[in-house]
C-alpha cells in the first residue's frame, strides 16, 4: 500500500472531522457537574420545604435561582461542543 | 486504492451528507436590498425579532384598550395581574425604592417569553442567536454600572472593585465581564438546545414521529421557554441591585 499526496490529504482531513467530533462528545462529560449540583440544590429545597411548609413560595424561586447557576458550567460546554460541530474553526485548517 | 483511503473518502462523504441534512437548524440569512453595489443583509433572527414585536403590540393594545379605573372586563383584570406580578417581583427581590425598573423588567419578561414561544409556531427561537441574547446581557451589564455608579458615585464606584480587599481587583474585574456572558450563554444555550433536541428527535423518529416529540416539545418548547424568561429577569434583578454601593 502506497501513500500518495492523495491519500495524505484525505486522511488528513478524516482525522481533524473525527476528532472534532470526539472532541464535542468528550466536552459534554461537564454536563455530570450541573446534574450533581441541581440534584442537590433540589433536594435541600424539598428538605427546607418538608421543615417549613409555609416558607414554599420564597424557597422555590430561590432554588430555580440556585439551578441556573448551577447550569452555567453545563452550559459552557455546550457552546464549547456546538462550535466543534457547527461552526468549527478547525474547518478552515484543512487541507 | 488502499483500504484506508476508501474509509477515509467513505467517511467524508458521511460528514458532507450530515452537513445538507440541517438538523442543526444553522441561521439562515435574507438578503434585504441592494442600494449602489452595498448589500443589505438579515439575519432569519431580526425577521423572527419582528412578528414577536407584532405580537406583543397586538396583545398590548388588545389588554389595554377602554380601560376602566374598575375593571370590568377580563382582559384588563389580566393586564393588571401581569402587572402586578412584575411589580411585586420587582419590589420582592431589588427592594420598592427600585420601582422605576419595573417597566425595563416587564418588557424584558414578555419579550423574552414570546421570543422563547416562537417555537411553537415552528419558527425559529430568536433566543437560539447569540447576537440577541448578548444583546440583552449587554443591557444588563450597563445597568449594572450605571447602578454603582449612582449609588456609590465617582469614588464608591472605584472603591467597589477593591473590596473587600486590593488583592482581589482583577477577580472582581473578570467577574464584572464573566456575569453578562454567563447571563447571554445561559438563554442561548438552553433555547438551542431545545431546538438541537427537538429536531435530532424528529430527525431520529423519521416517519413515526407521533408522541414522544410532542412529550419532550412540552418540555423544551413551553416549560423551558417560560421558566427561562423568568430565570433572565431574576437574574438581572439580582445582579442590578447586588451593584448598590453603600
Amino acid at each position: 500500500m502506497e501513500m500518495t499526496p492523495e491519500t495524505m490529504k484525505i486522511l488528513a482531513n478524516g482525522i481533524l472531522l473525527g476528532a472534532s467530533a470526539l472532541g464535542a462528545g468528550t466536552a459534554m462529560i461537564a454536563g455530570l457537574g450541573p446534574g450533581i449540583g441541581e440534584g442537590y440544590c433540589g433536594g435541600q429545597a424539598v428538605a427546607a420545604i418538608g421543615r417549613q411548609p409555609e416558607a414554599s413560595g420564597a424557597i422555590t424561586r430561590t432554588m430555580i435561582i440556585g439551578d441556573a447557576l448551577a447550569e452555567t458550567t453545563g452550559l459552557y460546554a455546550l457552546v464549547i461542543a456546538l462550535l466543534l460541530l457547527y461552526a468549527n474553526p478547525l474547518i478552515g485548517k484543512l487541507l | 486504492m488502499s483500504t484506508a483511503l476508501m474509509l477515509a473518502s467513505a467517511a467524508a462523504e458521511t460528514v458532507k451528507e450530515a452537513k445538507e441534512l440541517e438538523v442543526n437548524g444553522a441561521l439562515k440569512v435574507v438578503k434585504l436590498f441592494e442600494i449602489n453595489g452595498t448589500e443589505f443583509w438579515l439575519t432569519e433572527s431580526v425577521i423572527i425579532q419582528w412578528i414577536v414585536i407584532l405580537i406583543l403590540l397586538a396583545v398590548i393594545l388588545i389588554l389595554t384598550h377602554n380601560m376602566k379605573v374598575v375593571p370590568e372586563t377580563k382582559r384588563q383584570a389580566a393586564a393588571e395581574m401581569l402587572v402586578e406580578f412584575v411589580r411585586d417581583t420587582v419590589h420582592g427581590t431589588m427592594g420598592s425604592k427600585y420601582n422605576a425598573y419595573v417597566p425595563y423588567i416587564m418588557t424584558l419578561l414578555c419579550y423574552i417569553m414570546i421570543s422563547n414561544l416562537m417555537g411553537l409556531l415552528g419558527l425559529r427561537n430568536p433566543t437560539a442567536d447569540v447576537s440577541v441574547t448578548g444583546t440583552l446581557a449587554i443591557i444588563t451589564f450597563f445597568l449594572v454600572q450605571y447602578n454603582r455608579a449612582k449609588t456609590g458615585k465617582f469614588k464608591g464606584y472605584f472603591k467597589s472593585f477593591i473590596e473587600p480587599l486590593p488583592f482581589m481587583l482583577p477577580f472582581n474585574i473578570i467577574g464584572e465581564f464573566a456575569n453578562p456572558l454567563a447571563l447571554a450563554l445561559r438563554l442561548f444555550g438552553n433555547m438551542t438546545a431545545g431546538m438541537v433536541i427537538g429536531g435530532l428527535i424528529y430527525f431520529a423518529l423519521g416517519n413515526f414521529a407521533l408522541v414522544i416529540p410532542a412529550v419532550t416539545s412540552l418540555y423544551f418548547d413551553i416549560f423551558s421557554a417560560v421558566m427561562q424568561a423568568y430565570i433572565f429577569i431574576m437574574l438581572t434583578m439580582s445582579y442590578i441591585s447586588s451593584a448598590e454601593c453603600d
